[in-house]
């Protein structure tokens, strides 16, 4: 009686303190939604993650562009004001992020960008160094292209532009470094499409 | 009845899972010493007390009890108690809840915890899937590196934190807690655990993931923060996010409507009730099941009930609850309302033809 006791006692306490405390491994379709209603309150102002929820932009204050030969566009979604792409098979991911005032600033944008390819952050001496201009309807646009390390090489060229109503645009292509060269020529060339709709 | 008065008092100050879990289902109540980190044993805990009671019958069931025709139906009582008790143990160690919020017209093929967090890394470069990889919450709490199988992705734990508040970082304010993503602009502070049913944990973690060697600086995850935060290694793209748990379906759900009826010229409830559909590519199934109070769907193991709503009626909220041992107290009731009967049957024989002999005897 006392090791079937003894016995229970065991089982018991193993399976309630073996249970969830390994990483596990799931492969999910892309098509099935992200959102999940929020655990806690609200993010503070400018938490909400990688980037705050854009502001809608339409009318005069939507942002239009001459999309380079075979690229698609494809329908906004979450953060993202839209989603280009190169030629199919390249891998190469073009976003356009629209955010209300500075947001955060170029530095910090920057160096969030470098972070996300393993690079360090730099200072503004290193940020103006690496700034280059590109003239577009909208106005100056400033634009950043760095390339991470490792074996297979991720280059990020990125454009930050301000606009007469405050809002600061985000146009940035991302992909593997041979990918997204053969793409710069393009990507610049639909920098400097970049216009306002004035239709509306 | 200790207990019973004790854990209800003790919802006040715990919350009703945390005076459950504290008094009902421990095996000893520990009580904290005031001052000190340290608790000590102060009562016997209802699973030790369930444990005792078992044992108890168990042995006077086998020391007391002749093994005989005539005392079968006390056997098959016992029986129907012990395997009672037994399914208390199951459901205590077994039973899993989860939620499935979910919005008209969504589909999800996931559910997701009321209370646990998971750090989720998603490598999200496949243009048609995600390849997801969880850390449950005990790991990041553990602390240290945590390797994520098939990746060259481990996860160096540098700080975690149960509860905290997190507020945008003032210029010349201390120093940032991370150094890449949006926590670099976050301060944050601890906060003490809070255990009440309207309160949330607020859990985050400071993270440094690194690859094939190579650091990726040190990032905030926390269930507070809303959009992922991403990086790159090797042309893969790895997004982390801190969530609550998942456990993701070979199946799929569908909110058709959620109605929501009262009665006429009230807002008293008359009925919530949640059009679904139900999608299974594995069993070929295609149905429309409508769950309503008191009328779960039973799927898979699980049992989908209505729970909650929200949105302006647009949201649903089901509790799916998992329980392997769920059928045990039916079995249970049936065994001793069974035995029950047989014992009388068999005393009433009995009586009848010990009459008959004793009127005989006259």
């Amino acid at each position: 009686m006392r090791i079937l006791t003894l016995f229970m006692a065991m089982a018991f306490a193993l399976v309630t303190a073996c249970r969830r405390d390994e990483v596990t491994q799931f492969q999910a379709n892309k098509s099935q939604p992200m959102a999940a209603p929020p655990i806690a309150a609200p993010a503070p102002p400018g938490m909400a993650g990688e980037v705050e929820p854009p502001p809608t932009a339409t009318g005069a204050a939507a942002l239009k562009w001459k999309l380079p030969k075979g690229w698609t566009e494809e329908p906004a979604g979450g953060m993202r004001y839209a989603t280009l792409k190169p030629p199919a098979g390249s891998g190469v991911d073009v976003s356009v992020v629209v955010l209300g005032g500075p947001a955060g600033g170029e530095l910090a944008n920057v160096n969030r960008w470098r972070g996300q390819i393993g690079l360090p952050p730099i200072d503004e001496a290193g940020l103006a160094s690496s700034r280059k201009m590109v003239e577009s309807p909208i106005g100056r646009l400033s634009v950043f292209d760095f390339t991470g390390d490792g074996k297979t090489k991720t280059r990020m060229v990125a454009a930050i532009g301000t606009a007469q109503d405050g809002k600061t645009w985000f146009v940035k292509m991302v992909g593997e470094a041979g990918a997204v060269g053969a793409s710069a020529t393009d990507f610049t060339r639909l920098l400097r499409s970049l216009h306002f709709n004035l239709a509306n | 009845m200790v207990l019973v008065v004790a854990s209800t008092l003790a919802q006040t100050r715990l919350g009703l899972l945390g005076a459950v879990n504290g008094y009902i289902r421990s095996f000893l109540v520990w009580w904290p010493v005031p001052g000190s980190d340290r608790s000590i044993p102060v009562f016997p805990g209802g699973g030790l007390v369930g444990l005792v009671l078992l044992v108890n019958l168990i042995t006077a069931q086998v020391k007391r009890l002749a093994f005989s025709w005539r005392k079968a139906g006390l056997w098959i009582v016992h029986a129907g108690l012990i395997l009672l008790f037994l399914g208390e143990f199951i459901t205590s160690a077994f039973q899993v809840e989860m939620q499935l919020a979910i919005e008209q017209g969504q589909t999800l093929n996931y559910l997701e915890s009321p209370r646990e967090i998971e750090l989720a890394v998603l490598d999200v470069t496949d243009p048609k899937h995600d390849d997801i990889h969880s850390i449950p919450e005990a790991l990041l709490a553990r602390g240290g590196t945590i390797a994520v199988p098939g990746t060259p992705l481990e996860i160096r734990v540098k700080s975690f934190f149960p509860n905290a508040e997190l507020s945008q970082r003032e210029p010349g304010g201390p120093e940032p807690v991370a150094t890449s993503g949006v926590g670099a602009s976050v301060a944050i502070t601890p906060r003490p655990l809070v255990t009440s049913d309207d309160e949330i944990n607020v859990r985050a973690a400071v993270v440094e993931p690194v690859a094939d060697g190579r650091s990726y600086g040190t990032w905030l995850v926390s269930s507070a923060l809303g959009a992922p935060q991403s990086f790159i290694h090797e042309g893969r793209k790895y997004v982390l996010m801190m969530r609550r748990r998942r456990e993701y379906l070979p199946y799929a759900v569908t909110l058709k409507k959620f109605s929501h009826d009262i009665y006429p010229g009230t807002d008293i409830p008359k009925n919530f009730s949640s059009l679904v559909h139900l999608s299974n590519p594995v069993s070929k199934e295609d149905r429309d099941v409508l769950i309503f109070m008191n009328q779960p769907l039973r799927y898979a193991g699980k049992t989908f009930y209505q729970a909650s709503f929200g949105k302006d009626d647009t949201l649903s909220i089901l509790q799916v609850v998992q329980n392997p041992g769920w059928l045990i107290p039916y079995i249970s009731c049936v065994l001793v309302a069974a035995g029950l009967i047989l014992h009388f049957a068999i005393s009433l024989s009995r009586s009848k033809n010990r009459r008959p002999n004793a009127l005989e005897a006259t």
